[in-house]
């Protein structure tokens, strides 16, 4: 048997199983793709973010090396 | 027209019936059709065919299928948090006193969304007075320990459950508090003794941080 059709054997054949994949799937792909869009927004405006620039602000703030990123 | 009512009489008739094959047989050579029919032999997948290209479009209905469903699943999900409290109402929704400045026997009011709180630090005498009464003659009755998780602090909304007034602290006829309004006395936990109060004076969730008290 090949690849494709173990693939439609085992989760396309019953609808159940199918719809089932595709819930699944639905939520897994939720969580991955809002991982992923925030990576995207953080590296795209990296150091104009409140957590780069926090340490400027704050006397308590620990995080300093957020500040030779804004330089760029 | 002539042809189909005899036609329609030989079919029906008893005679012609029991020659005739059978309606509702149900074995294969009788229902075969004597229609010729084309052959598709040709155009039938062979045996041992992969399901690459029906894989293929299970798997676009199916991927479109998972977009719907995460997007119907975040529509949701935005609805529903706009139904929960915000920031601000958060950060509002509690109030931090210090208790180390209140001493015995003296009241604060301290304002916990946009109600008065009454705090009393209470002393060892009317802990004891409080304890004293017998709680099945009271209007709401309570005990002093359902009323105050710790004794020696009394906190409640200074709100009169008769009609919203703001009772007055150290006064009336029970050493407790007396509401202006219509003349309800409470005593010193906070109970309705006389006047027309239905329901003692409402505590509010609080609870003791270290030397600070937090309310709400």
């Amino acid at each position: 048997m090949s690849f494709y059709t173990n693939i439609y054997n085992s989760l396309i054949k019953r609808n159940s199983i199918f719809v089932g994949t595709i819930f699944a799937g639905a939520f897994a792909f939720q969580g991955f793709f809002d991982v992923a869009v925030t990576n995207f927004y953080e590296n795209h405006n990296k150091g104009k973010l409140w957590k780069d620039i926090k340490g400027k602000y704050l006397e308590g703030g620990d995080d300093e090396e957020g500040d030779d990123e804004d330089d760029e | 027209m002539l042809s189909l009512r005899s036609a329609l009489r030989n079919t029906c008739s008893l005679r012609t019936l029991g020659t005739q094959s059978r309606l509702l047989s149900s074995t294969s050579l009788q229902n075969k059709s004597t229609y010729r029919t084309p052959d598709f032999g040709d155009y039938v997948r062979p045996q041992g065919t992969d399901d690459k290209s029906r894989v293929f479009t299970y798997f676009t209905v199916g991927s479109l299928g998972l977009l719907s469903a995460a997007g119907a699943k975040s529509t949701v999900e935005a609805f529903l948090t706009t139904m929960s409290a915000s920031a601000d109402v958060l950060a509002m929704a509690k109030v931090e006193v210090g208790l180390a400045a209140i001493p015995e026997g003296k009241n604060v009011v301290v304002k916990w969304q946009g109600k008065p709180v009454f705090i009393r630090h209470r002393t060892q005498g009317e802990i004891d007075e409080a304890n004293k009464v017998d709680i099945n003659a009271l209007r709401d009755p309570q005990q002093d320990s359902d009323r105050a998780q710790n004794p020696e602090w009394l906190i409640m909304l200074g709100i009169c459950t008769h009609l919203g007034c703001v009772p007055i602290g150290e006064a009336g006829d029970f050493g407790g508090w007396f509401c202006p309004c219509h003349g309800s006395h409470y005593d010193i936990s906070g109970r309705i003794r006389k006047g027309p109060a239905p329901l003692n004076l409402e505590i509010p969730q609080y609870q003791f941080d270290g030397d600070n008290l937090v309310i709400g």
